[in-house]
């Protein structure tokens, strides 16, 4: 599935007729694609039942973190890798989709699935708003501008502060004792039937981005990734799917919010720092903005590799240098990032050493495949 | 093409690498901070005379029973979990710990069992908060939770902790750390330590006060105090709070100095190089003569801030310390310094509030550990053992310190007002309550004239 | 609301303000006028200059002098060696690719600042600090004058300088196409390292006084470039003395807005809403013009 959409990713669309109605939207498999998609249920399989089993409750939340974090690389990633859009403040988005899913779960007592599609859906107008004067921006200025606007959700969450069962709109009360917990799904409460949950719900945010990528959504973004006067020139209407790529991006964080609110239980503006937005971008680009296991990469290197550092006692510190250094090296050499550029290493290596043992029984040396 | 890529690719690889040379280089070229900020720090003290020098002669080897017998027995197993962010770094509390285990280990342990001690680094989130939790008592078995600092870990755990009779012993930020049962801090808090430095500027004349804190979690909480005890005294106070890390710092010292006005007080609650930000702010616009005193909560008891200051500011700022100085020249700080110098090379804080609390802390529960009769130690035993210590008495702190069974503990609820002086920090005023207009301390003071016992000096504490 | 009185010292404070935000933010559109490369670790930079130069004076004995130099030449060094090593490569990329690349320095600095020296309470005070003059009942101290002179100083003789040099006019041309300009016999290489040699020499510069004004702390420095980028956003990352205004006037409202208490929480979002609003103003006229190209 993901390795299709990698190799249609850097090239423009073979395919953009303009869509067929009703039916571009239910993806026909072939067969190399249906067994991808059965080793990927295997995958999602061992996920949902062999990891909680070996994984202690400290390692099961780190789980759930990655999970949720690789959402919004998704989403990032559909932005980046997809539209050729670059936001550097999806963390903020994150932080007002907590708000969200925060505000509705004291105020309301829908059930938890409702609130996590109210969340998504309320953070995808507000994110389509904010996209819609961004549209006319470019590159550069398009990215600069997500960074100003992050910038101004952060002050103002930092002042109003997440809801934590106070009343009124902002929800946030200075009361010295306990405050509210964001409660979770009734059937999942604990934390590894939340784990199990999460992992369910972000495999259905995966098939919603995997269905837009395949349709006419996808073959539009490909385009206008293109080359915009091009799309233009072939009819795709840039606005609205510029704006649906923002719209898209939004709902998924949105969810994504809503999940980290009931993982938490309570939200603070320290959860989410104005360099959390800088290191996403950073892991979405090792991981690879074209591929959807990227996205999955970019949620382990975001919240999987600094649990292990502090397990390996080395300092967090450690983390920003690699990511510093992980960024330089992709955008010099490996645009694709590592979900790409790893296969192909270990190819090469496998070659390598494939060649050494033919060279020591004597066969001439074999050419350099590399 | 693939030519162009490999040469691209040994290039950046390269030059990743000569950017890593150089830069370490440079660092290692300016000497290792740590190991520099003990000597700093026990230079910067050189010119106290002769009470450092009997202070730095204290006898290592009194932190355990059994001088010089390295202790080797099945370990007992102490847990802790510290807020480490930008702006926000509390690790001195446990490695200072770590620096006192050490050298009980040294000296004997706990009837021949070393202690192992084990923490973790958060980040607010209480998610990962309550995960180390778990952790602690799952994977690393910890028989007991001492040296915590969090702005909250206490409101996250308190329930957990409670459920498994584990009573913890933690530096308190968060109100759960002295609202709850099974939480009893070293000091008071910035609520009760901004109390503190409210009623220090009253002392000192002020007839209206402008109160500033951090943006971070619990700022009502925190202001509640301060108001009731200047309402009590029938002086007007404004509450302000600022995002940190400050950008601003003029326009923030501005505004204070505008509301306290020339009679007036200005009383920050800062960590300490926001803190300093702010009184830098004010000293370069020539404020800091416009009010009549400036005040800092306990944060700013540390040396490195008197250092920064300068001397303009000697005098005049007023710091409610929840803590002595560190030179005192008392038992346990002088045995606090000797485990520093020898065994407190990871504290970069060098010596503070935030290590002594640390060290005040391992004390703690050392002195509970060897309390325990009989070769268990589980979470049982060590737990009860901590919540029956009382009559703690330490040169650190004004009155004896206590456990005990309680719906809350504020058992540091008396404290000391330093002031910068010569780069260091040193007391300006005696032991002094903290007001009872703050309801919580109204609260435990009935508790203790109820029981007299609990701040009775009992068996004398390491070092003395 | 507050009266006029209480209005003016913010003023003072706010041009302070202000000439913080256009340090960085001149600095920045300097660069990105001869490289093309908005150089987001230019915070990053000025603060590891700072802290070494804190280092050598309280840990190896250093005299003041000497280390605030050692400061300044280290940003050099640390930007022409990256300019040097990572400019050729990236150099027909997108704009936005080159800025996030310099992302990457930031973020190491930033891990090896936090990692060295971790968050303490330090600061390094300029000798200039602590003597100034009364401006109507305000004091105002001779760095902060020194800033504002160095921000005003700088955006005069940068834009002179590209403009009306050869060596000014061979950087600009660099920054709107290499390979043409290669291809007319201007010597890139040199060029290109002489325009990230100064914006390094003016990172450095920028982090001491920018260390002594604002706070001599790793994070606060390396991200205060954010709010001086809404002033380059408001320049358009084209018009230097258009950054350095912009940069005065969001510094001044920020500030202003400290007494009015009802919105003063919400001040620091200053920068941020005047960019935005500035951006969409801008770009409703202009339609395209904001696109890669820069010089």
């Amino acid at each position: 599935m993901s390795a299709t959409a990698e190799t249609t990713a850097p090239e423009a669309p073979t395919t953009a007729k303009g869509g067929g109605g009703g039916r571009s939207w239910v993806p026909k498999l072939t067969a190399g694609e249906r067994v991808r998609a059965l080793i990927i249920l295997g995958l999602l399989a061992i996920v949902l039942f062999l990891l909680p089993a070996i994984l202690s409750g400290y390692w099961i939340n780190v789980s759930t973190d990655t999970a949720i974090y690789s959402v919004v690389a998704l989403g990032l990633g559909v932005l980046m890798g997809r539209t050729g859009l670059v936001s550097l403040g999806q963390i903020a988005v994150l932080a007002l989709a907590g708000w969200v899913a925060a505000r509705l779960c004291f105020a309301t007592s829908l059930p938890f699935p409702v609130i996590l599609l109210l969340s998504g859906l309320i953070t995808m107008v507000i994110g389509t708003l904010i996209g819609l004067p961004a549209l006319r921006l470019q590159g550069l200025y398009l990215a600069l501008i997500t960074l100003m606007l992050a910038g101004a959700i952060g002050v103002a969450l930092r002042t109003t502060n997440f809801p934590n069962g106070g009343a009124g709109f902002l929800g946030h009360t200075e009361s010295d004792r306990g405050n509210g917990t964001i409660r979770r799904p009734a059937l999942a409460h604990a934390d590894t039937a939340f784990f199990r949950y999460t992992v369910i719900v972000v495999a259905i945010m995966f098939l919603i981005a995997l269905l837009h990528v395949r349709a006419k959504p996808g073959r539009a973004w490909a385009a206008i990734r293109q080359s915009e006067p091009a799309a233009l020139a072939g009819g795709v209407n840039i606005t609205l799917y510029k704006l649906w790529a923002f719209a898209l991006a939004s709902f998924l964080t949105g969810v994504a919010g809503g999940l980290l609110a009931a993982r938490s239980g309570q939200l603070f503006t320290l959860q989410f720092p104005t360099q959390d937005s800088i290191l996403l971008l950073a892991a979405v680009l090792m991981g690879g903005i074209y591929s959807f296991w990227g996205a999955i990469v970019a949620g382990a290197l975001m919240r999987l590799l600094p649990a292990l550092l502090d397990n390996w006692g080395l300092p967090a510190d450690l983390l920003t240098i690699l990511f510093g250094v992980g960024v330089l090296q992709v955008l010099l050499t490996a645009p694709q990032g590592i979900v790409y550029q790893f296969p192909r290493d270990m190819a090469r290596l496998g070659r390598l050493i494939g060649g050494l043992f033919t060279r020591a029984r004597g066969a001439p040396a074999r050419e350099r495949a590399g | 093409m693939r030519k162009h890529l490999g040469s691209r690719r040994t290039r950046s690889v390269l030059g990743l690498l000569l950017l890593a040379v150089g830069l370490s280089i440079v660092v290692t070229a300016c000497g290792s901070s740590n190991k520099s900020s003990t000597s700093a720090s026990t230079g910067a003290t050189g010119g106290g005379g002769s009470s450092t020098q009997q202070a730095a002669a204290a006898d290592v080897t009194k932190c355990g029973q059994k001088p010089g017998v390295k202790a080797s027995g099945t370990p007992i197993k102490l847990g802790a979990i510290v807020t480490k962010q930008p702006g926000t770094d509390f690790t001195d509390g446990a490695t200072m710990a770590q620096a006192y285990f050490n050298c009980v280990n040294d000296n004997g342990g706990i009837n021949g069992h070393p202690i192992k001690y084990k923490y973790y680094e958060e980040q607010t989130d209480p998610a990962q908060i309550a995960g180390f939790a778990h952790k602690l008592i799952q994977s690393d078995k910890v028989v007991g939770v001492v040296g915590g600092f969090s702005i909250i870990e206490c409101a996250v755990d308190h329930k957990y902790w409670e459920s498994l009779g584990i009573y913890e012993l933690d530096a308190g930020i968060a109100p759960e750390c002295w609202g709850t049962s099974n939480s009893a801090p070293p000091n008071m808090g910035p609520r009760y330590s901004s109390d503190g430095a409210v009623q220090g500027v009253i002392r000192a004349g002020a007839k209206k006060i402008a109160f500033d804190q951090s943006n971070v979690p619990g700022t009502g909480y925190i202001q509640a105090g301060p108001t009731a005890v200047a309402k009590s005294l029938n002086v007007p106070i404004e509450s302000f709070k600022d995002n940190v890390p400050i950008q601003d710092a003029n326009s923030i010292a501005l505004k204070l100095v505008q509301a306290a006005g020339t009679d007036g007080g200005v009383v920050l609650n800062f960590t300490p190089p926001e803190a300093l930000k702010i009184l830098q702010a004010a000293q370069q616009q020539n404020l800091q003569d416009r009010v009549k005193a400036w005040a800092c909560s306990t944060p700013c008891n540390t040396d490195f801030v008197a250092k920064a200051l300068g001397q303009q500011w000697d005098g005049k700022l007023l710091v409610n310390a929840e803590l002595n100085v560190t030179d005192n020249n008392g038992p346990q700080t002088n045995l606090y310094r000797a485990v520093f110098d020898k065994y407190g090379s990871k504290v970069t804080g060098g010596l503070g509030s935030f290590s002594q609390m640390g060290f005040t802390m391992a004390q703690q529960v050392v002195t509970a550990l060897e309390s325990i009769k009989g070769d268990t130690y589980d979470l049982k035993t060590v737990n009860t053992a901590i919540k029956n210590l009382k009559g703690w008495k330490t040169d650190m702190l004004c009155k004896p310190w206590y456990y005990g069974s309680a719906p809350l503990h504020i058992p540091n609820n008396t404290d000391f007002t330093t002031t910068p002086h010569n780069g260091k920090m040193v007391i300006k005023d005696g032991c002094i309550p903290i007001s009872a207009a703050d309801p919580g301390i109204a609260q435990v003071r009935g508790i203790e004239q109820k029981d007299p016992s609990l701040t009775q000096a009992g068996a004398p504490v390491a070092g003395t | 609301m507050p009266s006029w009185e209480d209005f003016k010292p913010f003023i003072i404070t706010g041009l302070a303000l202000g000439s913080v935000y256009a340090m960085s933010g001149v600095g920045m559109v300097v660069l990105y006028r001869a490289t093309g490369v908005l150089n987001l670790a230019f915070g990053a930079v000025g603060a590891m200059g700072a802290l070494i130069a804190w280092q050598l004076i309280n840990h190896n004995g250093w005299a003041e002098g000497p280390a605030f130099v050692i400061c300044v030449l280290f940003g050099g060094a640390v930007t022409l060696l990256y300019g040097a090593l990572f400019g050729p490569p990236l150099s027909g990329r997108d704009p936005l690719i080159k800025a996030v690349a310099t992302l990457g320095l930031a973020l190491i600095l930033l891990g090896i600042m936090s990692w060295v020296w971790s968050d303490k309470a330090r600061s390094m005070i300029l000798p200039s600090s602590n003597h100034g003059f009364e401006v109507s009942d305000v004091f105002v101290n001779y760095t902060q004058v020194i800033a504002l002179g160095f921000g005003i100083v700088i955006t005069i003789v940068t834009g002179l300088f590209l403009r009306f040099t050869n060596l000014g006019t061979a950087m600009r041309a660099l920054a709107n196409d290499r390979e043409i300009t290669a291809t007319l016999g201007v010597p890139v290489r040199r060029v290109e390292a002489a325009a990230w040699l100064g914006s390094g020499l003016l990172a450095g510069a920028s982090g001491l006084l920018l260390s002594n004004l604002v706070g001599l702390d790793a994070t606060t420095l390396t991200f205060l470039v954010i709010s001086s980028l809404a002033a380059t956003l408001i320049g358009r990352l084209r018009s230097i003395p258009g950054t350095f205004l912009a940069a005065m006037g969001i510094g001044l409202v920020n500030a202003l807005i400290t007494p009015i208490l009802s919105i003063s929480q919400y001040r620091d979002m200053t920068p941020f809403v005047l960019a935005t609003i500035a951006l969409f103003l801008l770009s409703g006229r202009r339609g395209n013009a904001l696109t890669g190209r820069a010089g």
